[in-house]
């Protein structure tokens, strides 16, 4: 084998390497409320908001808070840095990322899944 | 009924016509005339089918689905004729027609470069799949179809329109989706070209004609691209113009391998170097195109992105998936079939030339492409291997390019220091001491105005050094042979662009504003002030739209942005639709992005829960506990009728304690939307403070969690005015404005390329005929000046 081969072959080999690296540093997990409560780290919860306990947006520290309910039906309290997500309300679930500090659930980024989202229904449709 | 008979011939019409092209490779001209004849229909009826449904959408036929679900009556002429493709079902008719459109300039094109016959019928077989999608997706069906399984009658004609998302009510989606989708329909052309090739066994001249169609492509494609971002960041309010969603990321990936393509295709048509490199490329170009398709439109990347995904149906899907695996297998069959006949020319570059320095360069774009792949199939991939599901952070795509942006940028300038062939060691040294010099200046320059963190001083250096380099080029050439500047005017558009990421990613300046109407605020460096609102669009029925004038006073600026915030009926009123405000400007942009309106709070509004002790928010001397609230069936109704329901608070005044517990009452209003509450203000003894008690929230499961809302007023003041309160995001965002000249500038850049290759005069190879001096040869001042008119990168 002929040296330069040999150099592309073993930059190749680190850059795939690092990149593996840099690919599951980055990735986030999906997890539930247990699980993320253990890792203690940036995960995904999907789940649902606890609509009774309804929600608050304070607009001098920008915090929108709300509880919610993951799919094994443990509730905990959200805070999301920043404004009331799109179609929050009425999203059929949501998908919280943000890491557990204490007893809440300290959220970067909250993405609303809607029953296909601006997609027409029969129910939209009004006779002329 | 016709558009749907129609959709059918059409997919039949596209059959016959690649079906002939195949047979015309063997048989000749006779098939040829025909499958051309049934191309030129396919496009007249693709346009006629295009024409049709905007003519549905403009008389607003609610009985088509599409016309149903996009459009209402209240749009105006170039928002109903952007509603064409403004759903799933309209966008793949307008790719189609734009594929079928292409395909008739095309198509003579091809025929005098003798490969119509080839290059047609795989150019025909992406139509097949296209308007079989169409088949399945049928922009003309009616409701009763549609939504035949809810008892929709046949006949039956809605009265209105869902109407276009408000999102999308402006003037950018008249023109970004059809640039999108014709830098996505030119993408098939060096596909086709290089199948054509290949079944020729022309493994050279096809890089000649494909180039400059190879070329356009990148260009429209990367157009649109910014225009997107452009959207995003003027429009969409989102603060930025790139943010490595999915949806960003499946144009984004194409065009870097198509990037990747220009660059080969020209160290191929130099040295006939990369024959495989380039068949490879082109393939994987366009089959790119196609996952990216697959990925975005087949609903299984659901919930990762900020887009809207609809879900296509089962039949949809499958067709996107064979449209992929098709045109993946046949290109990867095509290729290993000529593998050994492709072992035309095999060399190796040396280092010091400008072919290794593009392959380099080229091989550093399709690393980009690869992990910016994988980055965005990361989900997908961990849930096909049953791995628990993931998804990637975008500051996986920032630290990916830490390292790759500069490299692309050094290498470029390396690449122009350098000659096809051979390069002397003295011109090389001479060119790179002298380009290393200014661009470690300008890096210090940029060090003392501001740049402090590593990664921009990388990036920094590496734009300099890239810049330095193309603008020395441009500059010694744009007076001798300025059809040939293409290359470095793309490059040094690039190096802007560069700029304007580094100092709007790194040196943005963010901050949270509560600005109360009338009130002057000083947010950082700048005074804002919330002057008033004033309603626009009132010809919508869905919405009530307000512009919020924000006047910005600071560093010489005194200027009223219009932020924009309102609620509309499109999302039944569940959250507010907004609009940025923006102070344009060369040195810096101001962005004004609006999160919450609200009045100001005047009445102090607290939520009480059971046992909890609360400071008077107007008089902290008076506190109160919260003891529990009294029932219905036990109050007095009050005088008009209606029942009342009471707090009770133990109230504690400069410390002593009230020897009675306060009872605050409320009355009952059962209404459709549940029960609401008016107070009975109550004066709390010994004090001019009166409370009362505004809504009450059960918790039916355990009724001692049940909390109240109580307000509080001071009988010895005037009653405060409620003021409106505008809370917004403000940033400062310094040259921005290079991102949009940047990418303009190498847009323009590869128009002059497309124009200097497409119009078809051949340079020989480098080497190859051997009357031509050999470029790179000559060590002269003289030479190295005329040498650069055959320069390209």
């Amino acid at each position: 084998m002929k040296p330069r081969y040999l150099i592309g072959l073993v930059l190749i080999i680190v850059i795939a390497a690092l990149s593996f690296m840099m690919l599951d540093e980055s990735s986030i997990e999906y997890a539930d409320l247990d699980r993320a409560a253990r890792l203690g780290k940036t995960v995904q919860v999907v789940g649902t908001w606890v609509k009774e306990d309804g929600s608050s947006y304070d607009a001098a520290s920008n915090l929108f808070s709300f509880r919610m309910k993951d799919e094994q039906g443990k509730q905990i309290d959200v805070v999301l840095e920043g404004a009331k997500p799109n179609n929050f309300e009425i999203a059929t679930s949501i998908v919280v990322k943000g890491r557990i500090e204490g007893s809440t659930l300290k959220a970067s980024n909250v993405l609303t899944k809607c029953p296909s989202k601006y997609e027409g229904q029969a129910s939209d449709l009004k006779a002329s | 009924m016709i558009g749907q008979i129609t959709i059918h011939v059409l997919f039949a019409t596209a059959l016959m016509s690649t079906l002939l092209y195949f047979l015309s490779i063997k048989a000749g001209d006779t098939y040829a005339r025909v499958a051309r004849g049934l191309f030129g229909l396919l496009t007249l009826g693709l346009l006629g089918a295009a024409t049709g449904l905007i003519i549905l959408i403009l008389q607003h036929r609610f009985e088509y689905t599409y016309v149903q679900s996009y459009s209402s009556t209240e749009l105006p002429l170039h928002l109903l004729i952007a509603t064409m493709y403004s759903g799933q079902e309209g966008s793949f008719l307008l790719w189609t027609l734009l594929v079928a459109v292409i395909g008739v300039g095309l198509q003579p094109y091809a025929r005098r470069h003798g490969y119509e016959s080839q290059a047609m019928a795989f150019y025909g077989l992406i139509l097949c799949f296209l308007t079989l999608l169409l088949v399945a997706k049928n922009p003309f069906a009616y409701v009763w179809e549609t939504y035949a399984r809810d008892g929709v009658a046949e006949g039956f004609v809605p009265q209105a329109g869902r109407g276009l998302n408000p999102l999308l009510h402006n003037g950018w989606i008249t023109i970004h989706p059809p640039i999108l989708f014709s830098g996505f329909a030119a993408m098939s052309v060096s596909f086709v070209f290089a199948m054509a090739g290949l079944l020729k066994r022309e493994y050279h001249r096809w890089i000649d004609v494909a180039l400059p169609w190879t070329l356009f492509a990148t260009a429209v494609l990367g157009f649109g691209i910014m225009l997107g971002g452009f959207w995003a960041y003027e429009t969409l309010g989102w603060g930025g113009f790139w943010g490595w969603d999915p949806v960003e990321n499946s144009s984004l990936i194409p065009w870097l391998v198509s990037v990747a393509l220009v660059h080969t295709m020209l160290v191929q048509k130099r040295t006939r170097g990369l024959v495989k490199t380039n068949v490879i490329l082109a393939v994987a170009a366009f089959v790119m195109v196609l996952y990216s398709t697959f990925l975005t439109r087949s609903g299984i990347l659901g919930d990762t992105s900020v887009h809207s995904f609809v879900d296509p149906g089962k039949f949809a899907f499958w067709i996107l998936l064979l449209f992929m695996s098709t045109f993946t297998i046949l290109g990867i069959v095509l290729v290993m079939r000529r593998r050994v006949d492709m072992n035309v020319n095999r060399e190796e570059f040396s280092p010091r030339t400008r072919e290794f320095m593009l392959s380099i360069g080229a091989a550093i774009v399709m690393a980009s492409a690869v992990l910016v792949t994988i980055g965005t199939s990361w989900p997908v991939i961990m849930e096909v291997l049953g791995r628990p599901k993931v998804a990637i952070a975008i500051d996986f795509y920032n630290k990916v390019h830490i390292i790759l942006l500069p490299a692309m940028l050094l290498v470029n300038g390396l690449s122009l220091l350098v000659q096809w062939r051979a390069t002397t060691v003295s011109s090389f040294k001479r060119g790179l001491v002298r380009a290393l010099v200014i661009s470690l200046v300008a890096t210090a320059l940029s060090v003392l105005l501001g740049a402090r963190d590593f990664v921009s001083i990388l990036l920094a250096f590496g734009a300099w050094f890239s810049l330095v380099i193309n603008g020395q080029i441009v500059l010694a050439l744009y007076r001798r042979a300025p059809s040939t500047l293409g290359a470095y005017v793309s490059h040094a558009g690039i190096a802007l662009l560069v700029f304007g990421i580094i100092t709007t990613a790194n040196y943005s300046e963010t901050h949270h504003a509560q600005l109360v109407q009338g009130v002057p605020s000083k947010v950082g460096d700048y005074t804002l002030t919330f002057e008033g609102k004033e309603q626009v669009e009132k010809e919508f029925a869905d919405r009530e739209k307000f512009e919020y004038a924000i006047r910005i006073v600071g560093n010489d600026t005194d200027k009223v942005v219009k932020p924009v915030l309102y609620w509309s009926d499109f999302n039944r009123r569940q959250s507010a639709f907004l609009e940025p405000g923006i102070r344009w400007g060369l040195m810096n942009d101001l962005y004004v992005a609006p999160k919450a309106y609200d009045t100001e709070d005047v009445e102090h509004r607290t939520t009480v829960r059971r046992d909890t002790t609360y400071r008077v928010p107007i008089d902290s001397a008076v506190a109160l506990r919260f003891v529990g609230f009294t029932m219905p069936m036990t109050e007095t109704p009050a005088p008009d009728g209606r029942m009342r329901m009471s707090a009770r608070l133990d109230v504690t005044v400069g410390g002593e304690q009230l020897d009675s517990t306060l009872r605050v009452p409320t009355r009952l209003t059962q209404g459709a939307e549940g029960m609401s509450f008016e107070q009975e203000w109550t004066l709390i003894p010994g004090t001019t403070i009166e409370v009362g008690l505004v809504d009450i929230k059960r918790n039916n499961a355990d009724p001692t969690k049940s909390t109240g809302d109580l307000v509080f007023r001071d009988t010895s003041k005037p009653a405060p005015v409620a003021r409106d309160i505008f809370t917004v995001e403000f940033a400062v965002k310094p040259l921005i404005s290079l991102v949009w000249f940047g990418v303009i500038t190498m847009v323009l850049g590869f128009v002059v390329s497309i124009v200097r290759y497409g119009r078809g005069k051949q340079r020989p190879p480098v080497g190859v005929a051997q009357d031509t001096p050999l470029a790179g040869t000559e060590v002269s001042a003289k030479a190295e000046a005329s040498d650069t008119d055959a320069q390209q990168s």
